[in-house]
């Protein structure tokens, strides 16, 4: 027998984002900009950790959005220690909830990337048996760079 | 007169960091929280460097301080933050107060620490923040992946910020033969090893090898990488 607990959808996004998202249940949670004061960037990470955890037990689809330019270090210590811990957040999440086909990603943007696409990937990423553990990224600035 | 740190010194892969440290620099200063710190400083430094042993609590604005202060004469060459935890649970049954410290050890402690002592890195200095294979994603460590992921972005970050003068790397073991790795129940153990390519566990003198290659000027050249040590494991 499993319980689940049904919660509504938790969106944490700019406002231009979430008006596209049409999200019945799950978390989308986009990283916000955080200066090098570890008391903003554990902030930042546990608000993940608040978002995610009910969805995980609910059995509920989870979309990251973070910055690719964050994700090589390019804007500053902050954004980067909160954009690539949610990514090997995401990717051990994603292995825990394989066995329920439940999908687990992150998407990687620019500050160039169309809001429309955002919302459309965001849709895709949520699908339940699409991709899990993975990371999309949108803007092409991540060619030919480190694999995050 | 060359200065190296090492965090989490006390034992395992850190002791066998410090150990190796020892070889290349005059002064060497190691933190930990362990009483076992003293035993190690005392081993190190009956073979002739000079050790300064610091037995802090790394999450506290004190204990930071201490170690800024125990670097206090010259420049400091060698930074190795390895101090690190573990509180694993599945993210469903995973506590707050779980997830928190084990973020406030493993990523907020070396990188406050590193913020203390930015000024304070020579020319040629290297920084090397001890990751794990779990950044790429683990079962029941949400909390875990998660600081060493952040560590991953830190480095990158900082590469970016402190070159040309520091250069910044991280080490990401997998599996090694440590206490905690003895702790797996053997048929557990057994299972792990014989996913891993090599078909055995890495020893913590393997993984200080490479942490004293790049944390000297010999690899001044590298910067801004994660080097996993996990006998391939990474790829089955």
């Amino acid at each position: 027998m499993r319980i689940v607990h049904e919660v509504p959808a938790t969106i944490r996004t700019d406002d231009a984002i979430a008006d596209l998202l049409d999200v019945e249940h799950g978390v989308v949670f986009q990283a916000t900009d955080v200066d090098d004061d570890w008391e903003h960037i554990a902030a930042e990470l546990c608000a993940a950790f608040d978002a995610t955890k009910p969805a995980a037990i609910a059995g509920d689809p989870v979309v990251y959005i973070v910055s690719s330019d964050a994700l090589l270090g390019r804007t500053g210590a902050g954004n980067a220690m909160v954009a690539t811990g949610l990514l090997s957040a995401a990717r051990t999440l994603a292995a825990e909830v394989k066995r329920d086909g439940v999908p687990v990603n992150v998407l990687g943007i620019t500050p160039e990337t169309p809001v429309e696409a955002i919302g459309t990937w965001v849709g895709r990423l949520l699908e339940p048996g699409g991709p899990t553990g993975e990371l999309v990224q949108l803007g092409g600035t991540q060619i030919g760079k480190a694999l995050p | 007169m060359s200065t190296g740190i090492v965090t989490g010194a006390a034992r395992g892969i850190g002791a066998a960091i410090a150990h190796r440290l020892a070889t290349d620099v005059d002064h060497l200063i190691l933190v930990d929280l362990a009483p076992e710190l003293a035993d190690i400083a005392d081993a190190i430094g009956a073979a002739g460097t000079t050790v300064s042993p610091v037995q802090v609590d790394l999450t506290s604005e004190a204990g930071i301080q201490a170690v800024v202060q125990a670097a206090a004469y010259g420049t400091v060459d060698a930074l190795v933050n390895n101090a690190g935890i573990t509180r694993d649970a599945r993210l469903v049954n995973m506590t707050t107060d779980d997830f928190t410290a084990v973020l406030d050890v493993n990523l907020g402690a070396a990188h406050r620490l590193i913020q203390a002592l930015t000024d304070r890195f020579s020319e040629g200095a290297g920084i090397v923040n001890i990751a794990s294979r779990a950044y790429l994603g683990n079962f029941g460590q949400f909390n875990y992946a998660m600081s060493k992921g952040g560590i991953v972005g830190l480095t990158r970050a900082l590469a970016i910020e402190l070159a040309p003068r520091v250069h910044v790397n991280a080490v990401a073991p997998g599996l090694i033969a440590t206490d905690m790795a003895m702790g797996i129940p053997e048929d557990i153990r057994e299972r792990m090893i014989e996913a891993i390519p090599m078909k055995r566990m890495g020893e913590p003198s393997e993984v200080a090898e490479l942490v004293a290659f790049l944390a000297s000027p010999r690899s001044t050249y590298v910067t801004g990488h994660v080097h996993v040590i996990g006998g391939g494991r990474s790829l089955t």
